[in-house]
Parts: structure tokens; sequence; C-alpha cells
């Protein structure tokens, strides 16, 4: 016997998901410092810790695989979205439709504010309008984190994810006609131009509604038992993450639809557990560590000013029709203000947005796409302080004892 | 300061307050959107009075001073669904029920005004705890001394409206087995039980003056008893009912107790005697915890009956009073009350049902704002 057959040899070579999980545990550690003494939201540090280890930062840290952050993105942001959209009560807008005004405006204005600015950047219109309709969605994982996370309840907190569903579905929608034209421009036939958006939305849809449907059966039947049926659910939700790509639907607008079908037909939500329990919180962390380790800061070195005017004008077309049809929707001028500067966060579904189009546009992947991938930074790090500013200067929030 | 002296009123005049929860339309938890909801209300006209209370998840409506059943009831339905529809518009749930079953004490807040704020000083926890729900009815009294009158003799009959509108058996969670656990709030106040066994107002004042002379109390508004005088509206105050699941229930209680007042000022049916509250504690123990069921000792005859049978003798002997008042239609309410059960009831039977507090609340909403 040597000694080499029972002592590792020497430089010891360690499985790359050894740093992964060694960053998970600074992450949380970082982030739950911040909460402590800053009485700043965790994500923070869980994304800027991830920024700052990763090939972005100090690179201390291989890059993810691509295959594997994407299954990682998908199921957390699944969760996350299926989360939200069981939480969105749709006859709302029945009882008082300002706020479905207030949203359509709010996008509207969104995606005119930035076609705008980057047509004056002499962007190409197509792609101007693609880049556009990705900046509509304010970024749900930030969102449902930061109010799970303040235990908020309230006017702000309500509209806020309301607001945010609905602007997730127009821009995963708008962003696919968009990328149609994209196409088209390309050279594909126009039949597909029509076709296309009209599959994703049809087969979208059908798919969430088969999924809430499987959800209301199992949790009629075995929702009595959390943690059995957080497991459940926990599959399922990646079971419709895989069939929507397979089938080339988009998993996103799949289970935020499954979320809104789940409590339309119910008009109250079943209970569970955040994130449906500790694996789901999990995987949530790791999706916001992961996206700090993907950030991509070259568009802040490129194109500086376009980045910083992108984030201001986005916020400003988000904020004012917010704050011009407050009085009608029945809150005051400073829960409209804490509303309107709470949309402004970008993150994983913006994030999954641009590198589609990159994938897809390699012209875009080296121009726009990396003003976005700045800017989604940007927001990432600001959006849950923003979002908890808003929702504690309501007083909407129920603050943890530490 | 001093006692008010006590203004006139028109005899057997009938006025309801009524404290409502607020609640998100996510898990029916109590939610602090009182300021909203009073700011949408403000924008449409409404008869009575809509008014914020001591935490923010509560709102009170008051009736305006009313003398039959169908007037107050229908005024009572256009109040509640002024409401129904802020609530609506606001996606905020809105319940009657004397307790929220499930909301934590800690996680209320106070409203925003400087008496709620003195208060909660004072009381500490107790004033969040305080988040419970009644229903307060005023009856007109001719002049001092008949209101004292009228106020100790309806002591009596305070098991009666505690297990009629009993509507609290779930607090913090659990069933605690109590038809009105709500009122086991109400006396952990040092101030709270009834009042002095004094029969006319200069004793009164005197009382009054006392317990102001020691610092104790500032105004009437200090005493938490089950009936106490008003003075600046010329009326007694029964405090003891939960809010009702609807606002026909709470109709019907008010103008039950109105029959009542009639009764006693009409038939003078004997004077109040100190004696008679030997049993008053255990009475209306007795109705918190078991509602109509409970155990009633008669502090004349000594003879125990159950508080149904007690009601449905009531009812025969007001029933002229009623018809004189045109409350039929109540009494029939209060009788439909005695065969199917009070609020209490109906909510274990819907917990049994839904098997969760939160789908319970949301059909107690429900209830409410639907009628």
């Amino acid at each position: 016997m040597t000694w080499a057959a029972y002592l590792p040899t020497w430089p010891l070579s360690v499985s790359p998901a050894l740093w992964l999980a060694l960053t998970l545990v600074i992450a949380v550690l970082v982030g739950e410092g911040l909460m402590r003494y800053l009485r700043l939201p965790r994500i923070v540090g869980y994304v800027g810790i991830g920024l700052l280890l990763g090939p972005a930062g100090l690179n201390l840290i291989p890059e993810l695989p691509a295959a594997e952050w994407r299954l990682l993105v998908d199921l957390a942001l699944g969760i996350l979205l299926f989360e939200l959209g069981s939480k969105v009560n749709l006859h709302w807008l029945k009882a008082n439709p300002w706020i479905a005004g207030t949203s359509l405006l709010e996008a509207a204005a969104t995606f005119s504010a930035v076609f705008g600015l980057l047509l004056w950047f002499d962007v190409a219109h197509v792609t101007a309008a693609v880049v556009a309709t990705i900046t509509i969605a304010t970024s749900p994982a930030i969102v449902v984190r930061t109010v799970t996370e303040s235990r908020a309840h309230g006017q702000v907190t309500e509209r806020l994810l309301l607001m945010t569903a609905l602007n997730c579905i127009y821009a995963i929608v708008c962003h696919k006609l968009a990328v149609a034209f994209m196409h088209d421009e390309a050279g594909t036939s126009p039949i597909h131009t029509v076709l296309q958006p009209l599959y994703l939305i049809g087969g979208s849809a059908l798919l969430g509604w088969l999924f809430g449907s499987a959800f209301n059966f199992v949790h009629r039947h075995l929702g009595r038992h959390e943690e059995t049926f957080s497991f459940l659910l926990f599959g399922m939700i990646a079971i419709a993450t895989i069939v929507a790509s397979t089938l080339m639907l988009s998993p996103m607008l799949v289970l935020l639809a499954a979320g809104l079908i789940t409590r339309y037909q119910r008009q109250r939500p079943r209970t569970f557990l955040p994130h449906f329990g500790s694996a789901g919180a999990v995987l949530v962390i790791l999706m916001f560590t992961a996206n700090g380790m993907a950030a991509n800061l070259d568009g802040l070195r490129d194109s500086m000013l376009l980045v910083v005017l992108l984030i201001l004008v986005r916020t400003i077309a988000k904020l004012l029709p917010v704050l011009m049809l407050a009085r009608h929707s029945g809150i005051s001028t400073q829960q409209a203000l804490a509303l309107g500067v709470a949309l402004a966060p970008m993150s994983g579904l913006t994030l999954l947005l641009t590198l589609d189009t990159a994938a897809a546009f390699p012209a875009f992947a080296s121009g726009p796409g990396l003003v976005l991938m700045s800017s989604i930074v940007i927001l990432e790090l600001a959006g849950p302080i923003l979002v908890q500013m808003a929702l504690r200067g309501t007083g909407e929030t129920l603050e943890e004892r530490t | 300061m001093s006692l008010m002296p006590f203004a006139s009123s028109r005899p057997l005049s009938i006025g309801v307050e009524l404290e409502l929860q607020l609640l998100n339309c996510n898990d029916y938890d109590l939610v602090s959107s009182a300021p909203d909801m009073l700011r949408q209300i403000a924008r449409q006209t409404h008869h009575g009075e809509i008014k914020p209370e001591m935490t923010r998840s509560m709102i009170e409506i008051n009736s305006s001073v009313q003398y039959q059943y169908a007037a107050l009831v229908e005024e009572l339905r256009s109040l509640r669904d002024t409401v129904a529809d802020a609530g609506h518009f606001l996606n905020i749930a809105v319940a009657g029920g004397g307790t929220h079953p499930f909301q934590h004490w800690s996680e209320q807040k106070i409203f925003d005004a400087p008496r709620f704020h003195y208060l909660s000083d004072l009381y500490g926890y107790l004033a969040k705890q305080f988040t419970i729900f009644g229903q307060h009815v005023h009856i007109g009294c001719p002049g001092p001394d008949e209101a004292l009158h009228l106020l100790h003799m309806l002591s009596r009959y305070v098991p009666h409206f505690i297990a009629l509108s009993a509507s609290s058996p779930f607090v913090q969670g659990h069933d605690t087995g109590f038809a009105s656990a709500r009122l086991n709030s109400v006396f952990s106040f040092p101030l709270s039980g009834r009042a002095p066994f004094v029969l006319n107002w200069e004793d009164f004042e005197r009382f009054f003056n006392k317990m102001t002379g020691t610092g104790v109390v500032e105004s009437m508004k200090d005493f938490y008893w089950d009936i106490r005088p008003k003075p600046e509206f010329g009326t007694i105050e029964v405090r003891v009912c939960d809010t009702p699941l609807t606002v026909e229930v709470a109709a019907a209680i008010a103008c039950y107790i109105q029959a009542m007042a009639r009764y006693i000022m009409v038939e003078r049916p004997g004077d109040p005697q100190e004696d008679d509250y030997l049993v008053y504690t255990f009475n209306r123990f007795q109705a918190c915890r078991f509602g109509l069921d409970g155990t009633f000792i008669d502090p004349r005859t000594h003879e125990q009956r159950s508080l149904r049978e007690d009601i449905a003798d009531m009812l025969l002997r007001i029933a002229d009073h009623a018809a004189e008042l045109q409350a039929e239609e109540a009494m029939e309410q209060i009788r439909q009350i005695l065969a199917t059960g009070n609020g209490a009831s109906w909510l274990r039977q819907t917990y049994a049902h839904e098997h969760n507090l939160s789908d319970m609340m949301q059909q107690q909403a429900k209830l409410w704002m639907n009628g």
C-alpha cells in the first residue's frame, strides 16, 4: 500500500460543486448580515455575493455551466411565478377597472419611453422594440421574495403583486411578437410570424389550465398534509417547466397562468408555505446567487449613458401613470409613489428573455443585449431595496424581530 | 372634567354601532386598511356614520337615531353596502363576528389618532388585544333617573344579549369552547363589569366626581361597563353584544332590547335591587361560555333554566310591546336564532365543513357583505 491509496494527491482536485456550495453559504450569511445590521433585504446579499465572487467580479468561482444554470433559474422562477399568480385576484380588475387601466398605461408608457430612447441612440427599430418589450416586466422574483420576507399586506403590496403579474404577461407575449418580427426581418415567411405567437399564447394557456386544475385536485385531496403537498407541487412545477420547454412554449407564461387560473377558479388562494417549503426556498436563494454569477457588466463599460438613461426612463414611465391614476383607483399619492417605485426591479425573467433573444440573434447579444444585461444587474441589486422602502414607507410590512 | 348633564332624547329611540373587521382577500387575516377604506368611503355620500376604531384593521358603522326595525335595518343595510362597495373596490373583505379567529394581537397597528395612541400607551398589549368587534345599542331615555332604572333592570337580561349575539368562538387559531370569547378580553380591563348600584342621577354624579377625584378616570369613556349611561346622547348604551354575522341580526337584537326597554318602562315590573347582582357574573359567564344552552338563574326566584327558555319566555312577555314598536319581524328573527343557533354555532358548523379557519373567515365575510 502507498500513501496515494488513501491520502488525496496534491493539488487537491475538488468538484466545481464545492465552489457553488461555498458561494451559497457565504451568500446566505451575508444576506442575513445585511438584514440584521443594515435592515436591507437578504436578496441583495445573495445577488451581490454571486456578482462579487463570480466571473464579473473577482472571478474566484468558475462560471456555472449554461444548461445547469438554466434549469435552476427555470425551476426557481417557475415556483415564484406560480406563487405570484396564486396570490393575485383577477376578479379585482372587474371591481376596480382603474387598476387594469393603470397597468395597461404603465406597460404602454414603459414600452414607448424605452423604444423612443433606443431609437434616439440609433438602435434599429425591431431591436429597439424587442428591448422595450423586455423592459415592461417587473421582476416577479424580487417582488414575491421581498413581499414574503417582509410579510407585507395592504393596498400597495396587493397592487404591486397584481401589476407585476400583468406586466410579466404583457412582456412575455409582446416579446415573442417582437421577436417574431425580428425573424421576419431576417427572412422567414410571414405565416410563422403569426402562428408562432398564437401557438405560444394558446399552448401556454392550455398547459397552464391543465396544471392549475391538477393542482386544485391535488390540493383538495392532499393539501392538509403540508409537507407531502409541497413535495408533490414541487415535482409538478418541475414537470410543467420541462413539458413547456419540450413543447417550445414559455415555461414562465405557463406557470404564471397556472397560478392565476387556480386562484381564479376558486376565488381564494390555497394556503401553502412560502416557496412551497424549504426546498423551494433554497432554489430561490440559489437562483439569485446564480443570477449574480451570470451578471455581465460589459454594457456599463461601453454604453454607460444609455444604461443609466434606460433605467431612469423606465422607472419614470412606470411611476407617472401610477401617480396620475392614483386618486381614481383609490390610493393616496404617497401610496402611488411607493407603488410606482416598487415596479422598478428587473431580474430573472428579464434576464431569461434577454438571453433567449441573444441566443437567436448574435447581433443583439453584442449590442442592446449588453445594455439590458447591465441594467438588470443594477436593478437586481437596487430593486429589492426599492420594494422594501416602498412597503415600509407605507406601513405595510411586519418586520420580524431578530 | 365633571359629568355632562343628561341630554333629552326621544324615549325608546335606538341607535346601533357596529365594529367591523377588515380582511385581506388572500388568507383572510386582518389587514390594516382602515385609512384606505375611510378615504374611499369619504368619496361617496352615505347615511349614518363610518369611522375609525382603535386598531387599523377595524372600522365602525353607526346608524342614526332610529325608532323602528324596518327603518333601522334599511339604514344598516345601506351602510353595509357602502362599506362592501369600498371593500370590493380595494380588494378588502369586511366581516362581522366578535373576534378574528387567528389574528395575532402583536401584529395589529394602532390607528393614528391621539386618543388611540393614549390608550395604547396606557393599556399596552391590552389595547392591541382589544382588536375585538362589538355591537353597541343605545336606548333613548326620558330622563337621567329613568335611565339608571332601565340600566339596572336590563342588567338581569344581559345574558340574553350575550347569548343571542355570541359569535366569537375562535381566538388565536383555536376553538375556545366559549360562545363569546370576545368578552373575556373586555373583562381584563380595570374598569369593566357592571355599573355601581346607584338609582338617581345626583348619586351617580357624586360617584363620578369621586372617581375623577381619585384620578382613575377622566370621562365616562373610561368606564368599560356592560351597560353605561351616555349623558350627552340621553341614552343608556348596552355594550355586551358581539357584532353579529349579519346586519339583520344586529338590528333584530337592537329591537329586542328596545321592546324589553318598553316593557320595563311601561309595565314597571318591580324595582331593581342590589341583590339582583348576586347571580350577575354567574349568569353572564354561562352566556359567554355556553351561549343559548347556558344556565340562567333568576335573581328573584332562584329558579334555574336554560337561557333559550328564558328568552322564549321573554319573547311572549314583550310581544305586545314589540307589536307596538312594529318590531314583529325582529322578534321572528330572535325566534329563528333560538331555533337554529347563534353566530357561534354557525361559525363552528362552517369550520367543521371547511376544516380551515381562513376558509371559514371567507364564508363569514361573504355572509356579511352579501347579506
